[in-house]
């Protein structure tokens, strides 16, 4: 069975507004990376939010590693499988130092203390802020803050982490850091990973691109397969790596072109073969 | 506009008073405005001096620090200080008898005693609280000191709570409300022209985005805390638990004894004072 499965989700937020989800059956196995893309105003977020149950269904069901995202009873252990990490770093942060952040999840799991400790431990090193675990969380960059809210969620030990546009909000730095870490907590430690974005360099990473327009899933395959249809994406105003954009126009001026060309190095490679010829 | 708001007084710092328990110095807060407020003869304030002094250098705080802390506070303790002293009226004849001023002995020595008092409630709680306990430390021990109101279904970990989010996200606000400032200064915003009121209206550009994103930082915020497993204070571990040492209890017992000898030294009052207002005045 799949670690996430929605069948038949619609959502709105209000019953006399429109449907925000509408129609959404998709499947998301354990240890996969997934990238959700889409314009913006399109639902991602609230799939998000759907997805690991702080808000429920109108329609359909969501069921995470077999709960029920709707059954209350479950809602704790639905909530220690699947994290979140937010767009903005400020919002997410509870505590004002560094360790007593990381520790609030466990805490409010219950356990005891040198289990939370040993978590707070291991999470800060995970995410390579372990020297920072005294400081002031308000004097940290962009991406130390995100950073400690990955820690955060790191320390309830899930299996499954959705990362809505957690990078939308760093400098390059920042998100670079944060894209690592992302890699890593999947190859590593084997956690599910669905990350929201608007940079295309972060969805060529995953394993399998979900591409969403107006609350429908529109698109669903491997990076290649994603942006070999350059034309659909154009419709629904997204954009696609730019080695991909510059062999698309090249197709269009009238050369043969090899399609789902995602790497700056692959691209230089076609383009040199066919500069050969 | 805001750069130098710092929240609280708290300096970081090693000395006896920074590694004592919070709890205990909320307690020997309380002992300590007791002894305060009961000291009436000069023996038992003097005992309350010496206390204070003691407070002062086990916190390290430096003197020019807490002159600072009760600077703002001058002009209400000359004031309190003038009242007593003109409009006591005591038995006797008046010291000074200056067509409508006249100043008697009981306005002397009300006026010292006030004096002190105010001198010393302000410099005990900078010295005990403010500026040797983080605000952190300060919640938690609250937190911990009326937990037994819990019982009666006093909301005290959400209060809590409530209390260390706001210190969390004050020095966001502060940052915020200076982006705003900027960005309405851009927008040829004035705010230091005009009489109060109008100073008061140009405020209201910035109070509204202000609090227009304080409510959306909130509902994020309580998302992040639900996915966290946040569910209120009910079985509810923590990882820094307050430790209580021997010299804590050292200490409250120590400023315990103290109250009872205020209370001794009050016996020794009115002749000694009398006389000491004889041989300071005469
Ligand atoms: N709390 C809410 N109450 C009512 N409507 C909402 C709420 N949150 C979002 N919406 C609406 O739901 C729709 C989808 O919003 P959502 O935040 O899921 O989009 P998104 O794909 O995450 O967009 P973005 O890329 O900008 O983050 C939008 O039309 C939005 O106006
Ligand atoms: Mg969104």
């Amino acid at each position: 069975m799949a670690f996430i499965e929605a069948r038949g989700v619609e959502f709105a937020y209000s019953p006399e507004e429109p449907l925000v989800i509408d129609g959404i059956d998709v499947k998301i196995e354990k240890g996969s990376y997934v990238a959700i893309l889409g314009h913006n105003g399109c639902g991602k977020s609230t799939l998000a939010k759907l997805l690991c149950g702080i808000v429920a269904p109108t329609e359909g069901q969501i069921l995470v590693d077999g709960i029920n995202t709707c059954d209350g009873e479950q809602e704790f252990e639905l909530r220690k499988k699947c994290g979140m990490v937010f767009q903005n770093p400020d919002n997410q942060l509870v505590a004002s130092v560094v360790e007593e952040d990381v520790a609030f999840a466990p805490e409010n799991l219950g356990l005891p203390r040198e289990e939370i400790r040993k978590r707070v431990d291991s999470a800060l090193a995970t995410v390579d802020m372990s020297e920072y675990a005294k400081h002031t969380t308000h004097k940290l960059s962009g991406g130390q803050k995100q950073r400690i809210a990955i820690a955060g969620i790191l320390a309830m030990q899930p299996e499954c982490i959705i990362f809505d546009e957690a990078t939308a909000m760093l400098d390059p730095t920042g998100r670079k850091e944060i894209a690592a870490a992302m890699k890593r907590l999947n190859k590593e430690l084997g956690i599910t990973v669905v990350t929201i974005t608007h940079y295309m360099g972060e969805a060529i990473e995953a394993d399998r691109i979900i591409v969403m327009n107006q609350g429908k899933i529109i698109a669903d395959g491997t990076p290649a397969e994603i942006f070999s249809k350059v034309e659909q994406l154009k419709e629904v105003s997204l954009a696609v790596p730019q080695v991909t954009e510059l062999l698309y126009m090249l197709e269009c001026d009238g050369y043969q072109m090899p399609r789902g060309i995602l790497h700056a190095m692959d691209a230089a490679e076609v383009l040199t073969q066919k500069l050969k010829k | 506009m805001l750069k130098d708001v710092t929240f609280g007084q708290y300096f970081p710092g090693n000395s006896l008073l920074h590694k004592a328990d919070a709890r205990f110095k909320v307690l020997i807060l309380i002992e300590y405005i007791v002894i305060v407020l009961l000291a009436n003869s000069a023996y038992a304030v003097g005992l309350g001096l010496l206390l204070t002094a003691f407070l002062m250098v086990f916190s390290g705080v430096k003197i020019r620090l807490l002159l600072k802390s009760v600077k703002p506070l001058i002009f209400v303790l000359v004031f309190t200080c003038l009242i007593n002293l003109f409009l006591t009226r005591g038995s006797g004849a008046p010291l000074v008898d200056w067509s409508f001023i006249k100043i008697y002995k009981e306005g002397v020595r009300n006026a010292i005693a006030m004096l002190i008092r105010l001198l010393s409630l302000v410099l005990g709680t900078s010295v005990l609280i403010s500026f040797t306990t983080s605000p952190l430390e300060l919640t938690d021990a609250l937190e911990s000191l009326l937990s037994p109101l819990k019982k009666i279904k006093v909301p005290v970990h959400e209060f809590a709570m409530m209390m260390s989010i706001a210190l969390r996200f004050i020095p966001t606000l502060i940052e915020e409300t200076n982006k705003i400032i900027s960005a309405q200064k851009a927008r040829c915003a004035d705010f230091d022209s005009g009489n109060i009121f109008k100073k008061l209206k140009a405020m209201v550009p910035i109070l509204i985005p202000l609090f227009v994103s304080a409510v959306r930082r909130a509902e994020e915020l309580a998302d992040a805390m639900e996915c966290r497993c946040y569910h209120g204070g009910k079985g509810r571990t923590k990882l820094n638990v307050m430790h209580a040492k021997l010299r804590d209890y050292i200490f409250l017992l120590a400023v315990t004894a103290i109250i009872a000898g205020v209370v001794v030294l009050n016996r020794y009052d009115a002749s000694f004072i009398k006389n000491l207002i004889k041989d300071l005045v005469f």
